[in-house]
């Protein structure tokens, strides 16, 4: 805290707590639960989950095995308060089911969201009526899906009912809405379409 | 000119004075007094007449002329005789003479007529009117010529025709014949007085005389000298009509008695007007009497109906019909627009109905219209001459929105390596990538190369060596000859790869089988220590607990 004697009025100036000195001292915690589904991927990919969480947000990081859960903790040099949280989230992104080379751009860019939702949310199927839901929706070999992905700059898991989107505010509701028009029922070209003038004007804005 | 005179008044006396029944039969004395008298009458009225000096001084009847041709030369100088009269009267109607004038003078000549009035009647009264005509001339004696006019009129009245009638005219006779003939011309008893004894006369005559032209002169002068009175109530009822306006109604229909009430104070006025009148009325005579004796000379039957009368007859019955015809309804067909209610059902279909076709009529195709199409045909084709619809090219506006197509595979990159270019190529540290139209860019220009250099080779003599395109491609290790040659003409065991490219080593290299045991160690120790530094950095395995 530094007093600028500076003009005729006094003006303090603060500057921003470090993550470590603020809740007293204290280091502050995250925990991700891991799924059972995602365990053995996350044994695979651990240290291209370490290294970035170790290395550059300055976030300490550890597997409790016992509890099934990854633990994250703030250092003394940790620069952000923000660090901790985009770490957790970088993490419980990879526990939904993204890849590390998709998740990582949560840590890298602020203005990347998740957002998660249900089939039934949408449209209450039942039965094979779902399947053919999931089934319109991911496309024969995906190609709807990765369509949609590559149109809106965006990243989707589908995981048996559960939808979640990756990308900035935008581009998730757009991807959303291609989705939802999905398991309405409209047909693939149709969403092509919309997906394209879309993503043009999308494009053209930047 | 006074023998003249003389003689026409002689041949006036005589006729007058003839019986009746003389005229009946035709007679060669009676004929020369009336073509005498005529022509003296005609020569009396000559001065008078308007258009001066007159077409035709003197009346020519001699034995040679007809009754057509006497009458036409009366009628040349009644014709515009009649009107100078009548506008004469008019001015007279309009500016009625207010100072009695001349009285003494007037009255003498009227004392003479009242000595004459039951001789010479006729004279004086030719006299009378010279003088009145005169004297209308002049305006002046107008009053007096009334109270003159008066007298003569009462006279005649007060006479009731016997003033009027002579020795050979007897009005009973003439009132009765009229009457006869009438009734045989119209078929119904008309109502006679004053007036009609003028007809009477006329007709009494004409039926007296027969076809006789000179009796009918008789007849013309008569009733001039005679009638006067009743010409002018004729012409009264006429409404004025002129010499040229009289019809075949005015003399042969029944007419309408229309009492006319002479003021007191109106007389003599009207007593000179009537003078006029009676001038008008004698020339209209003259041609009245023509026409009749023109009728009356044509072959007719006494009884019956005349031919003009029967054609009439005739026609009027066709008119009746026509008229009967157009005022009934007419049939369906004449009535304009007729919706299907107001025609009998299915009259349409008998009716040959013609509409206006706003369709060309299909052309007939005959052998020759095909010919001549088809001759177009080919000639169009060989000219190339089509009359397809060309868009008009489109003018781009703007470039061509560079499109992506939509990948439909897993993205290589992962989402943080897209941001991470596209914030790159914003900031600048990397160069923007190719886009679609640059690889085909690219594409063309490659192509286009290729195609300059063959061209080259053909138009130019000196030769070009093929340019090097850089270009990475995986060479196999094939041997050479199968790479150059298809036929393999002599077997080579050139190998295309160099051998320093097949195998990269350096030293004096030993297979395991010539390395001696110390050589074997050493290779062995070699690699643990290699090994080891490579794996040195891997945390050791976990000891699973016992």
């Amino acid at each position: 805290m530094a007093v600028d004697l500076a003009g005729s009025a006094e003006r303090l100036r603060f500057e921003p707590l470090m993550p470590s000195e603020m809740s007293g001292g204290r280091p502050q915690f995250r925990k991700v639960q891991v799924p059972s589904h995602r365990f053995a991927p996350l044994k695979r990919c651990w240290m291209e989950i370490y290294t970035p969480v170790y290395e550059h947000m300055k976030v300490d990081i550890r597997m409790n095995l016992k509890a099934r859960r990854v633990e994250l903790k703030t250092r003394q040099d940790t620069p952000d308060v923000s660090n901790l949280q985009k770490c957790a989230d970088f993490v419980h992104a990879f526990m939904l089911g993204f890849d590390i080379a998709d998740a990582v751009a949560l840590l890298r860019l602020d203005d990347l969201y998740v957002d998660s939702f249900e089939i039934k949310d949408v449209k209450t199927l039942r039965g094979e009526h779902l399947s053919r839901a999931i089934g319109r929706l991911s496309g024969k070999g995906g190609k709807t899906k990765y369509a949609i992905e590559n149109s809106t700059r965006t990243r989707i898991v589908i995981a048996d009912t559960k939808i979640h989107i990756l990308g900035s505010f935008v581009n998730i509701k757009v991807a959303r809405d291609s989705l939802c028009s999905l398991i309405l029922g409209s047909p693939a070209g149709k969403v092509y379409s919309k997906l394209r003038a879309v993503s043009a004007r999308l494009a053209e804005r930047y | 000119m006074m023998a003249a005179a003389d003689k026409g008044e002689a041949a006036m006396a005589q006729l007058r004075n003839a019986d009746p029944a003389l005229f009946l039969s035709p007679s060669a004395d009676l004929a020369a007094a009336a073509r005498e008298a005529s022509q003296h009458i005609y020569s009396s009225l000559v001065t008078f007449s308007p258009a001066q000096p007159p077409p035709l001084p003197s009346l020519l009847a001699g034995p040679a002329f007809d009754a057509e041709q006497i009458w036409s030369q009366i009628e040349l100088l009644a014709r515009p005789l009649l009107p100078h009269l009548r506008r004469q009267l008019r001015r007279l109607e309009q500016q009625p003479p207010s100072q009695p004038q001349a009285a003494p003078r007037v009255e003498s000549p009227a004392g003479a007529e009242e000595e004459q009035s039951e001789e010479d009647e006729e004279d004086s009264e030719l006299e009378e009117l010279k003088e009145e005509e005169e004297e209308l001339e002049d305006s002046d004696d107008e009053d007096e010529m009334a109270e003159d006019d008066e007298e003569d009129e009462e006279e005649l009245e007060d006479k009731g025709g016997n003033g009027v009638e002579d020795k050979f005219l007897k009005t009973k006779h003439l009132e009765e014949f009229l009457e006869q003939a009438e009734e045989e011309e119209y078929g119904g008893g008309a109502k006679r007085g004053e007036k009609k004894a003028k007809k009477n006369w006329m007709e009494e005559d004409s039926d007296d005389d027969d076809e006789g032209m000179e009796d009918d002169e008789d007849d013309e002068e008569d009733e001039d000298e005679l009638d006067l009175e009743d010409f002018e109530d004729d012409e009264e009822e006429d409404e004025g009509k002129t010499g040229g306006d009289i019809m075949y109604k005015d003399f042969f229909e029944k007419e309408s008695k229309q009492v006319k009430s002479r003021d007191s104070s109106m007389k003599k006025v009207q007593s000179r007007l009537k003078d006029m009148k009676m001038i008008l009325m004698a020339v209209k005579m003259m041609m009245m009497m023509v026409m009749m004796m023109m009728m009356m000379m044509s072959e007719q039957d006494e009884q019956g109906l005349s031919t003009y009368e029967k054609e009439r007859l005739k026609k009027r019955a066709e008119i009746e019909q026509m008229e009967k015809a157009v005022l009934e309804p007419s049939t369906w067909t004449m009535q304009g627009e007729v919706t299907a209610s107001r025609r009998p059902k299915n009259s349409a279909l008998e009716v040959d109905l013609d509409f206006e076709h706003n369709v060309r009529p299909a052309p007939i195709i005959t052998e020759e219209v095909t010919a001549s199409l088809e001759e177009m045909i080919k000639k169009r084709i060989a000219e190339g001459h089509y009359d397809d619809v060309e868009k008009p090219a489109l003018l781009p506006t703007k470039a061509p929105k560079e499109r992506k197509e939509m990948d439909e595979s897993k993205s290589k990159k992962g989402l943080a390596e897209l941001y991470e270019e596209d914030y790159a190529q914003k900031t600048g540290l990397a160069p923007a990538p190719l886009s679609i139209s640059d690889e085909l860019k690219k594409e063309a220009n490659a192509l286009f190369k290729r195609i300059c250099l063959k061209l080259d080779a053909l138009s130019h003599f000196h030769f070009a060596p093929k340019p090097v395109i850089e270009d990475m491609s995986i060479q196999a290790n094939v041997p050479a000859l199968a790479m150059e040659e298809i036929a393999p003409v002599a077997v080579s065991d050139a190998a295309m790869l160099a051998p320093e490219e097949i195998f990269d080593g350096k030293g004096d290299i030993k297979e395991d089988a010539e390395l001696t045991q110390a050589e074997r160690k050493r290779r062995r120790a070699n690699k643990k220590r290699k090994y080891a530094e490579s794996h040195k950095e891997r945390p050791t395995k976990l000891q699973k607990d016992a």
